[in-house]
């Protein structure tokens, strides 16, 4: 630290001349003579003293070091020779390493001269067993023709294939060349002699349909490098063999009876019986194909096959279309779709059989369709586990194209597309069929119709359903649901235009009104209903049997959707249908649910009609009585009416009555709508009548009486709570009830407790306001 | 529950993306000119965003075989071209999903097959759809003539002025821009007989595809949010109509002495 501040004053080398001149080491011999004061020599001398005892620290240290430095230098000195020892030893190893790595060297060049000779040795061994070989397949050959093994003679050909080309060229420029190239012809010629053999021997076969001799020589084909060749020919003769069954089962149709059992669906029948053979050759050849001409091959085997289906598919088709009338049924139901009226119209009932017939032909071909697909897909995935994306999505187009260009699938898409319209045909004409038959029976709460249309809705969608084929099931999803929409609802919506009729006793003047209002529209509708007001309660009946109906169809549309959406699910889980398969039917699905609230709001319509013309009109002036009865009342007149209820009771007796009415004719959910519907018009009409009243204290606890057995009644009737639509009223009770005006203050405001007050200030002062003992100077001093 | 699988879905791709009002193709065949979304809307949509359920519009999309209406919804919806013709079996279903001033929103594109012989089944699918689109040939001026009788088809299942009707001219590529210009004349005179506004597009080189559907998605998308609003605000209005009581009309009978001896 010294040492360190020691040089700091020393370097500003001042040369001020203010005395104090800082540096020390600079206080050179000159400066000090030419010191002459006193005072600067002490100064100067005292300086130099403190220097000096730095440098004698410093020499000190430096003298404390020596000795180890002495110690390290003699340890040095003593390391000497042992390194000289190291690099001697050094140089031998690296003289060592290079010997070693030279004498491997040898070696392993050694070593890679034997393995070429080796080589060499397995490549001559190889050829002189290849031209061995040739030469025992020359003679197997001859001598397997000459045995007519032609197994045997196959085999060697297929060696002779296999053999390496350039070997044999090689041996060919050899010194044998002459024997071998002698041999190679032979074989050569023994080759093209096995193969027109083999083909003739299997045309023979085939014409005489000798099954093992025909796959007997199938086998030999790939061992002739023949793939193509032999799967055309075996297919050959497989489609022949499926001509031949289909033309028999043809035949057999067009002899069947018409009353037979399977009569109505013998065209499906038969192509299914089509299918079921191909498909059972399919399986059954499978194996062979695989063992003998590799994996992969199978698509090969199938477009020939396909070839023949579509021609038998075709004269099937021709057939039905021919037989059952197709054609002419689809342009007469297109005709009766466009000109609706007149005409002769085809009788829906005589599509049925037809439209099963079709959907059930579009399911048997799918179902074949999906086998083949799932038979050409597994095989071409062995067969291409090595190769490239590129060859793979080769075969998968040429997949595609085998399936989506088929005559089968496009011919089945052309009877599908008529089917659909004779579908909708079917369907419109037997909802019309089963609206015009619409009948209600006694105790039932809805009418035939309801259940007739779902039924019909289900079953066509069922059938579209059962054709596997989601688009078509998709386009009759839509049919039924636009059917359903406007047609259907549309029945619906007119018969609940006509309205509740008021009944007569009730309000004589309001009776006629409705009773002209319906023979109006009666009149309207161009037919003369001359039950006239007799009718009314038919009429009645009729718009509550509505009411049920439109609910049952909206729960109806719902349970319908949720079967079809298990149903699809199942389809698609089968493997049917694209890849949006899932959410055409989805969306569809959506739509037919949607419909599904139209009905509930023809619902809610249908209510606040019913409100409106038979409830209202009859609650409000039982409810008006109110008025008659005084509540500005004594203690005398108080336990008169407790003796004689002058309201309340017989008011409750007339809603009983009313409603059991509603209660017989309505579906609980639809009644439980509409006492909701009728306590809150009890309740609002209630609080006009109160408003109009006066009340004394008396008053004001009959009335709270008269509300309380009110609400024990509704209660009973409704299944949810209703004290919420009278909250306000048995808030007005309260405020009747009340022994002072300043009373009100206990409940209200910081005091209102868990009482959620529903009346403003304004009105509460307003209730305030009807007791006649309460002074009006008291209510307008409340502070609220 | 439900916000946390809408959540797993990945996010909309930013060309699908929509925060200003597309433009038309031509003046002379529009729906609409206004260059920004209803004010209304717009703030129901900033209110709303995030929360609402999901919106989804129908468009159907119809024309006579191999005009190209399937290259055209490859083109936006795979953004591929494939030379090769493959005829549509009955009928295609394509779901895109785009963002418009941040409310998600979908578009559920029904491709169907111009075949006379799947016409049964593809007019099943035509109810309900809030955007028609009839496209024809601009290189093949029959197809034009007949998208009269297309369009009448949709709409015959569907309730008048419901939908957005849209004619589209594809393959701009195949034809010289004088015939086009040819060609779009008469397409514009047959778009303002339809009332339906023009597009010259091509699935090719994607001229205009991209900007096509995205007039659609804003146009359908605006008057869907608008058919909502009205919806939920005339519910509300019942609501509360219905149960109102009304103290007001008890209160005006009191005053209405007073008024009287005014006068």
């Amino acid at each position: 630290m010294a040492a360190a501040a020691a040089p700091g004053p020393r370097a500003p080398g001042g040369d001020g001349g203010g005395g104090s001149s800082s540096s020390s080491s600079s206080l050179s011999m000159e400066r000090i003579q030419s010191l002459t004061d006193l005072s600067d020599l002490e100064a100067a001398y005292g300086r130099l003293c403190e220097e000096e005892k730095v440098v004698q620290e410093e020499l000190d240290a430096l003298l404390e070091q020596q000795s180890t430095i002495e110690n390290k230098m003699v340890a040095l000195h003593r390391m000497g020779p042992n390194l000289q020892l190291i690099e001697g030893d050094a140089q031998q190893l690296a003289g060592m390493i290079t010997f070693t790595c030279n004498l491997a060297e040898n070696v392993s060049s050694k070593v890679r001269q034997l393995d070429l000779a080796k080589n060499r040795l397995y490549q001559a061994i190889q050829r002189a067993d290849d031209i061995l070989d040739l030469k025992f397949c020359m003679d197997g050959v001859q001598t397997a023709l000459r045995n007519e093994d032609y197994e045997q003679a196959a085999a060697h050909i297929h060696r002779y294939l296999s053999l390496d080309k350039s070997v044999i060229e090689l041996s060919r420029q050899g010194k044998e060349g002459g024997i071998i190239d002698a041999n190679l012809k032979l074989l050569q010629e023994a080759e093209q002699r096995l193969k027109t053999i083999v083909a003739e021997k299997f045309d023979m076969a085939m014409k005489q349909g000798d099954l093992p001799q025909v796959e007997r020589f199938f086998k030999i084909f790939p061992l002739l490098g023949l793939h193509e060749e032999g799967l055309s020919k075996f297919s050959e003769y497989l489609c022949k063999q499926v001509a031949n069954k289909a033309e028999e089962n043809l035949l057999l149709v067009m002899g069947t009876d018409m009353s037979d059992r399977r009569a109505a669906v013998i065209f499906a029948d038969t192509l299914t019986l089509l299918f079921e053979g191909i498909a059972r050759i399919v399986e059954t050849h499978q194996p062979i194909v695989e063992t003998y001409y590799g994996p992969g091959r199978l698509y090969t085997l199938i477009k020939h096959l396909q070839v023949e289906c579509d021609r038998q598919v075709e004269k099937v088709v021709d057939n039905f279309i021919k037989q059952r009338d197709y054609h002419r049924q689809f342009q007469q139901v297109q005709n009766s779709m466009i000109r609706s009226s007149s005409t002769e119209k085809i009788e829906p009932r005589e599509l049925d059989p037809i439209l099963t017939e079709v959907t059930l032909m579009n399911a048997r071909s799918e179902l074949y369709l999906r086998f083949i697909k799932r038979r050409i897909v597994s095989d071409f995935e062995v067969g291409d586990s090595m190769a490239s994306e590129e060859v793979k999505q080769e075969h998968q187009k040429y997949l595609d194209k085998l399936l989506n260009n088929c005559l089968l699938s496009r011919t089945m898409q052309e009877l599908i597309g008529y089917y659909i319209t004779m579908e909708e045909y079917f369907m419109r004409e037997t909802v019309n069929k089963a609206v015009a038959m619409d009948s209600y029976e006694k105790g039932q709460l809805t009418s035939s119709m309801v259940d007739d249309v779902f039924y019909i809705v289900k079953k066509c969608i069922g059938r579209a359903l059962s054709s596997s084929s989601i688009d078509c099931l998709c386009a009759m999803i839509n049919h039924s649901t636009t059917e359903l929409e406007s047609d259907f609802r549309e029945v619906l919506y007119n018969k609940l235009k006509q309205g509740f009729p008021a009944t007569t006793f009730q309000d004589f003047q309001r009776g006629v009104t409705s009773a002209v209002s319906i023979m109006h529209s009666s009149l309207q509708q161009g037919k003369f209903d001359t039950k006239g007001i007799e009718s009314t309660d038919e009429a009645k009946q009729s718009f509550l049997v509505t009411l049920n109906n439109v609910e049952v169809c909206s729960e109806n549309i719902m349970t319908l959707k949720k079967t079809l959406e298990s149903d699809c699910t199942k389809l698609l889980s089968q493997g049917f249908g694209g890849e949006q398969a899932q959410a055409k039917i989805d969306s569809c699905l959506s739509d037919m649910a949607a419909v599904s609230n139209k009905f509930r709001d023809l619902l809610q319509e249908g209510l606040n009609e019913l409100n409106s013309t038979a409830i209202k009109p009859q609650v409000k002036p039982w409810i008006n009585l109110f008025l008659s009865v005084s509540h500005n009342i004594e203690e005398e007149e108080f336990s008169d009416y407790e003796a004689n209820d002058p309201w309340v009771q017989q008011f409750i007796v007339n809603l009983e009555q009313q409603m059991t009415e509603f209660k017989a004719g309505l579906s609980p959910v639809i009644y439980d709508t509409l006492t909701g519907l009728m306590t809150s018009l009890i309740a609002i009409e209630l609080e006009k009548v109160l408003l109009k009243s006066t009340f004394s204290r008396l008053g004001g606890l009959q009335f709270d009486k008269e509300l309380r057995s009110l609400i024990a009644y509704l209660t009973t009737v409704t299944t949810w709570t209703i004290r919420d639509k009278f909250a306000r009223l048995s808030q007005m009770a309260t405020i009747l009830n009340l022994e002072r005006v300043t009373e009100i203050l206990d409940y209200w405001g910081p005091n209102s407790g868990p009482l959620t007050w529903r009346l403003t200030p304004a009105e509460v002062r307003q209730v305030l306001a009807l007791r006649i003992d309460f002074r009006s100077e008291d209510i307008k001093r409340l502070r609220l | 529950m439900k916000s946390g699988v809408m959540r797993l879905v990945p996010p909309v791709s930013r060309d699908r993306i929509i925060s200003q009002f597309p433009k038309w193709y031509t003046p002379e065949a529009c729906l609409q000119f206004k260059e920004h979304f209803h004010a209304q809307v717009r703030t129901a949509c900033q209110q709303s965003a995030g929360t609402a359920g999901l919106k989804l519009s129908k468009v159907v999309v119809v024309g006579d075989l191999y005009v190209g209406k399937t290259s055209l919804i490859n083109r936006f919806c795979k953004d591929n071209f494939d030379r090769d013709y493959k005829a549509t079996i009955g009928v295609d279903f394509e779901i895109e999903r785009f963002e418009i001033v941040g409310v998600p929103y979908n578009l559920q594109i029904w491709d169907t097959a111009g075949q006379e012989k799947f016409k049964c089944i593809a007019s099943a699918y035509y109810r309900g759809a809030e955007v028609i689109i009839t496209v024809f040939d601009l290189a093949d001026i029959q197809t034009l003539d007949h998208t009269k009788q297309w369009l009448e088809d949709a709409l015959r299942e569907n309730e008048p002025d419901s939908s957005f009707i849209f004619l589209v001219g594809t393959k701009k590529d195949l034809v010289s821009d004088a015939v086009c210009e040819r060609t779009e004349l008469d397409a514009i005179r047959f778009a303002n007989e339809m009332q339906a506004e023009y597009w010259s597009v091509s699935a090719k080189t994607g001229e205009n595809v991209k900007e096509f559907f995205s007039r659609v998605a804003a146009l359908a998308f605006e008057q869907s949010m608008i058919k909502e609003l009205e919806k939920t605000s005339g519910h509300m209005a019942q609501i509360g109509a219905g149960n109102l009581i009304s103290m007001l009309s008890f209160a005006s009978y009191v005053h209405f002495p007073s008024s009287l001896s005014c006068c």
